[in-house]
This record gives C-alpha cells, sequence and structure tokens, in this order.
C-alpha cells in the first residue's frame, strides 16, 4: 500500500503565462516592434479610436492590430481599411487574451515588418487587466457615457494601465460626467497614469496621444 | 466565466509536477484563492468534475483555501480586512490602504503517491 504525502507546489497559475508574455517581450524588442494592448468595456471605441490612430500614424509607422473578439470580423476590416495589417482572434466566448493568444496573433500577423502593434483585447474590464499579454504598454479607453464612477466601480484596470483614453469627449454636455472628479479617482488608484480626453467621432484631442505613443516607442 | 480555463490551468501544472516527480496517484489538489483574485471558488469548484473527467484526476478531490483582503491603513497602520470594513479603516476612518493580500491565486500543495 502506498503512502499518502503532501507535495508542497505553491505555484501561481499566472507563472507560465508570465513566462510566455516576459518571452514575447524579448521577442518584440529584438526585432524592434513595440505592442501596445488596448482595453475597455464593450461599445466604448477602441475601435474607431484605433483607427483615428492608424490615420495619423500610418504615413510614419508600420502598422498592425491584432483584433480579438468573441465573434464576428467587423473590427478587423475597420482598421484595415484605415491602413493597418490586421487579423482577427476568435476566443469563443473567453472573456480576455492570455500571453499564449497573444503569441498566436502575432505570429499570424507576421510582426517582423510592423513597427508598432495593438492589440485590441475584448471588451471587459475585469479579466483583461488580470493577464499579462507580453504587451509592452497597457491603455485601457473609457467613454463619457459610461460615467465617471468607473473608476470606482473597476479599480484594477484604472490601477494597472499606463494610459486612459476618455472617448466621446462630444457627448460630455449630455451627460453627468465630471472630468475633474474622474481625474481625481483615476489619480488616487495610479498617481502617474497619462489621461487623454479625446472624441474619435470629431477627430479632436488625438494629438497628445499620438505624442505619447510615439515617445514611448522610442523610449521603448 | 473563465474559472473553466483556470481549471485546466490548475490540472496542466499538476500533470506537470505529477510526471516530474513519477507519481501515480493524486489523491487532492489544494487551491489558495485570494478573496479578490479574479476566480469565485464555487465556479471552480462547479466546473471542476467537467475539467477533470475522463482524465487520470477523475476521482481527485478538490479542496479550496481562502486568503483574506487585508490592507494596512496608510494613515493610521492598522491592519484590516478590506471587503469586510468596505474598504474602510474600522481604526481611523481613512480609505487609503496598502494591499497585504488577497490577490492570490495558487496551487498550494496535491496530495499523492
Amino acid at each position: 500500500m502506498n503512502t499518502l504525502k503532501t507535495f508542497t507546489i505553491r505555484k501561481s497559475i499566472q507563472e507560465d503565462n508570465i513566462k510566455v508574455a516576459n518571452a514575447t517581450r524579448d521577442f518584440l524588442k529584438n526585432q524592434n516592434t513595440f505592442l501596445i494592448n488596448v482595453m475597455s468595456s464593450p461599445g466604448s471605441g477602441k475601435t474607431s479610436t484605433l483607427v483615428r490612430t492608424i490615420e495619423r500614424l500610418k504615413n510614419d509607422v508600420r502598422l498592425g492590430v491584432i483584433e480579438a473578439d468573441v465573434d464576428s470580423d467587423v473590427d478587423a476590416r475597420a482598421v484595415q481599411n484605415a491602413g493597418a495589417k490586421a487579423v482577427q482572434m476568435h476566443t469563443g466566448g473567453l472573456c480576455h487574451l492570455d500571453a499564449t493568444m497573444t503569441r498566436t496573433g502575432l505570429e499570424e500577423l507576421e510582426v517582423h515588418d510592423l513597427d508598432l502593434v495593438f492589440l485590441e483585447n475584448i471588451g471587459n474590464l475585469i479579466c483583461t487587466v488580470g493577464h499579462d499579454t507580453g504587451a509592452m504598454r497597457n491603455i485601457a479607453i473609457l467613454s463619457v457615457p459610461e460615467g465617471d464612477d468607473k473608476p470606482l466601480k473597476y479599480p484594477m484596470m484604472f490601477e494597472k494601465v499606463d494610459a486612459l483614453i476618455i472617448n466621446k469627449t462630444d457627448v460630455m454636455p449630455y451627460f453627468d460626467f465630471n472630468m475633474e472628479v474622474l481625474e481625481e479617482r483615476v489619480r488616487k488608484l495610479n498617481p502617474n497614469v497619462k489621461i487623454f480626453p479625446i472624441s474619435a467621432k470629431n477627430n479632436t484631442g488625438l494629438d497628445a496621444w499620438i505624442e505619447w505613443v510615439q515617445a514611448e516607442m522610442k523610449g521603448q | 466565466m473563465h474559472e473553466l480555463g483556470i481549471v485546466y490551468e490548475v490540472i496542466k501544472i499538476v500533470d506537470h509536477f505529477v510526471v516530474e516527480n513519477q507519481l501515480t496517484h493524486v489523491e487532492k489538489i489544494v487551491l489558495e484563492i485570494g478573496e479578490l483574485s479574479q476566480a469565485i471558488p464555487r465556479f471552480i469548484e462547479d466546473c471542476y468534475p467537467a475539467a477533470v473527467s475522463d482524465t487520470a484526476y477523475e476521482n481527485t478531490k478538490l479542496e479550496i483555501v481562502m486568503e483574506p483582503a487585508e490592507a494596512r491603513c496608510k494613515n493610521c497602520n492598522a491592519v484590516y480586512n478590506l471587503i469586510k470594513e468596505r474598504k474602510i479603516c474600522p481604526n481611523c476612518g481613512h480609505d487609503a490602504f496598502n494591499l497585504l493580500s488577497g490577490q492570490t491565486f495558487n496551487i498550494k500543495e496535491i496530495v499523492a503517491y
């Protein structure tokens, strides 16, 4: 009769994911490709913000986008029309991208001739931020109609990102959205985060955001 | 609902450990889950049978140990449970804190031979 023994493992299930994510960062750095992970709720304007960003960067930078969705390819077509190389990934119901899925997307995209790749994550403010994708920078988009109380409800997202875009500022007059209150709430969680109020629809406010992307790419 | 993916990941890591240590039978897997972790213990328990069905771990038990969400108040240094106190220090009433624990999701140990 075999005796049962207790084996201590103490291993986080994130450990393997972090390993893959770090390997992805090394791989991208070696070939000078910069990866930005874009997170937000569904409908905050990830794709339209990316389309505006692509329009402004495409003459100087070779661009790619990995679109992650539970289903459909409408977003991939939109960014392709704007001038970026794009692949569509279907997660089949999964609510976030992990490092391995991101790696698969990068391989499909064939990133060797790209300078900048955006990873458009699944629309979800909770699970996406808990998984390192291998990106160099993580950003979130919050849109005005969602409300200035989102940082109170989903603190982890606002705590972890390097930059926050506030989209749909054009509809500000119709909503009780207070930019100062929002900024105060975000800074409490994340004092150094960069905040960029924009309207992707009216194509306004994007200069500071574009400058930030260019500076981060140079600084790696 | 991402718990099923998490359970598959757990099984993968356990399996790796079992092969590496040449074990033949796993009686129990013990997980350590933080109160603030992204996994909900009840959902983990619910999808576990589906994940181990038709595998070598079909009869392996699952045990979950909770790790409390503890924080230290930035104002008075008191340590308190974030969820119970709703993020407000019960000692001085401030809401600024440093998180001490609660985000863990570990495979703590396995009982096996």
